[in-house]
């Protein structure tokens, strides 16, 4: 069997050795419980080159992270919240101004043609950009919940099926996050029946602290590796504890 | 032609034999519907009108929907009396409504009824803006297109039309109808809503493509309703009466 890790070494063990080359990762978990922290560490291992796409965060955001844990910095961010701001949020709030202003001859003269709305599909975007890359790869998508929120559940479980095969074949390893109990449980749980491993991120309020778990949900065909693991959050990222 | 009492101010067109029909011209501040078939002149009547306005220290404003402004103006009918100093001083401009659309946000193929209000807001506010005193929207038609039900078109043009009337804008918008059509407008709503309705066709004759021009209907003013000739000149158009004597029939 040939392995690669998620990230957090103590997890591997538990797991088995590792998370087996062309799997497609589920983390989970309500706000704050860490997903995008998760996908980090996750980021900062293994041996395939990393490409992570973000739709939540700056490039530089992810970077100072990676840069306070001593993580990988070498790893490409394509930012798809950036793109998505510039094509699609940056114009629809220059609309707003137009509406609420009108236009004058000048904003009509301004106008060249590539300013002209042109729908990006995300989604395609995405699945073209994994296409492209050269296997092993490991991905990080941060976060499914952009693409659930932006376009039909279908067409993202199809981009899904997509990069996942691709995964597989090339014996890479992609890693999702998602927001839990956000969206309806029919495409939850498709997702969920297309990863290989899910990984939920859990919280539990004891007295004045949390106490943290990592819930193993699925391991695709190693049903004795799920389970529940006590979590310690320190200066070293997310560890059993 | 001196203006009687209680007569309304008129916008001279400048086409002369129109001007003629219409006792001096288009009553002001009117919206008159310019229709007809593909190749009836329509653009080259409209586009003169406009000229002669610019040429007269009016501001004019041609929002052209179906080509693109540039085109247009390379293809335009080499006028003689038109000076391109006309368009570079700014007294007649030449906007193209697909970028009013995209700045608006309006590409969708269906508008909403306060889209439509954006739209003639922002219509009025461009034309208030460059102080026009004329204005032709080429074509409503493919304006209409976006509204798709007879509410809508009617809610478009009534709006439209006396939002450019209270700027003091005399305008035409031009429509199209297919060749065989009985009415003078696609939709059917244009025109009922429209001060005026400018009919132009072409007529065989003797193996001869005619192209005519019949004023239908124009509040403010007599006119005569009797068909025309139109002939599309260097020195601009010229109507000439239909003659009855001589036709086949």
């Amino acid at each position: 069997m040939q392995f690669t890790s998620i990230g957090i070494p103590a997890l591997d063990e538990h797991l088995g050795g590792g998370i087996l080359k062309g799997s497609t990762l589920l983390v989970m978990g309500g706000p704050g419980s860490g997903t995008e922290f998760f996908a980090k560490q996750f980021a900062s291992a293994g041996t395939e080159p990393v490409t992570y796409f973000t739709s939540t965060e700056r490039d530089e955001d992810v970077l100072a992270v990676m840069r306070e844990y001593g993580w990988r910095t070498d790893i490409k961010i394509v930012n798809i919240g950036r793109k998505y701001y510039e094509k699609v949020l940056a114009r629809k709030l220059e609309v707003s101004r137009f509406r609420q202003e009108g236009i004058t001859l000048s904003d009509i003269r301004k106008f060249r043609d590539q300013d002209a709305a042109k729908e990006e599909n995300f989604l395609t975007f995405l699945a073209y950009e994994i296409s492209k890359l050269n296997p092993p790869f490991r991905v990080v998508i941060n976060s499914l919940d952009f693409y659930l929120e932006n376009y039909e559940s279908q067409e993202v479980l199809m981009a899904m099926r997509t990069i996942k095969a691709h995964t597989q074949h090339s014996e890479s390893v992609t890693l999702n996050t998602m927001l839990k109990g956000v969206h309806d449980s029919k495409i939850q749980s498709s997702l969920e029946d297309l990863a290989d491993v899910i990984i939920e991120l859990d919280r539990e309020k004891v007295g004045h602290e949390f106490k943290k778990y990592i819930v193993v949900q699925k391991v695709r065909n190693r049903p004795a590796m799920v389970g529940i693991i006590p979590a310690i959050y320190d200066r070293t990222g997310i560890k059993p504890g | 032609m001196p203006l009687k009492p209680g007569d309304r101010e008129r916008c001279a067109t400048g086409v002369e034999g129109l001007d003629t029909i219409l006792y001096g011209g288009i009553p002001r501040t009117n919206t008159v519907l310019l229709t007809g078939s593909c190749g009836t002149g329509k653009t080259s009547l409209a586009l003169e009108f406009l000229i002669h306005g610019a040429i007269r220290g009016e501001n004019s404003l041609f929002i052209s929907v179906t080509e693109n402004s540039e085109k247009l103006l390379a293809n335009i009918i080499p006028y003689r009396f038109f000076d391109r100093t006309l368009v570079r001083s700014g007294r007649l401009v030449f906007v193209d409504m697909p970028i009013m659309y995209e700045r608006l946000g309006l590409t969708k193929p269906d508008l909403s009824m306060e889209e439509i209000d954006l739209l003639v807001s922002a219509l009025a506010s461009l034309a208030k803006e460059l102080g026009s005193k004329r204005l032709v929207i080429d074509s409503i038609t493919s304006v209409c297109y976006k509204l798709k039900t007879s509410e809508k078109i009617r809610d478009f043009i009534l709006k439209l039309s006396k939002a450019l009337s209270d700027l003091g804008c005399t305008s035409i918008l031009v429509g199209e109808v297919p060749a065989d059509s009985t009415s003078y407008s696609s939709f059917g709503v244009e025109e009922a809503i429209a001060d005026g309705i400018v009919l132009m066709a072409n007529m065989e004759r003797r193996g001869d493509l005619l192209r005519t021009l019949q004023v239908i209907k124009m509040r403010g003013t007599m006119h005569s309703r009797a068909k025309y000739v139109l002939d599309l000149t260097p020195m601009g158009v010229l109507l000439v009466p239909l003659l009855k004597g001589g036709s086949t029939q």
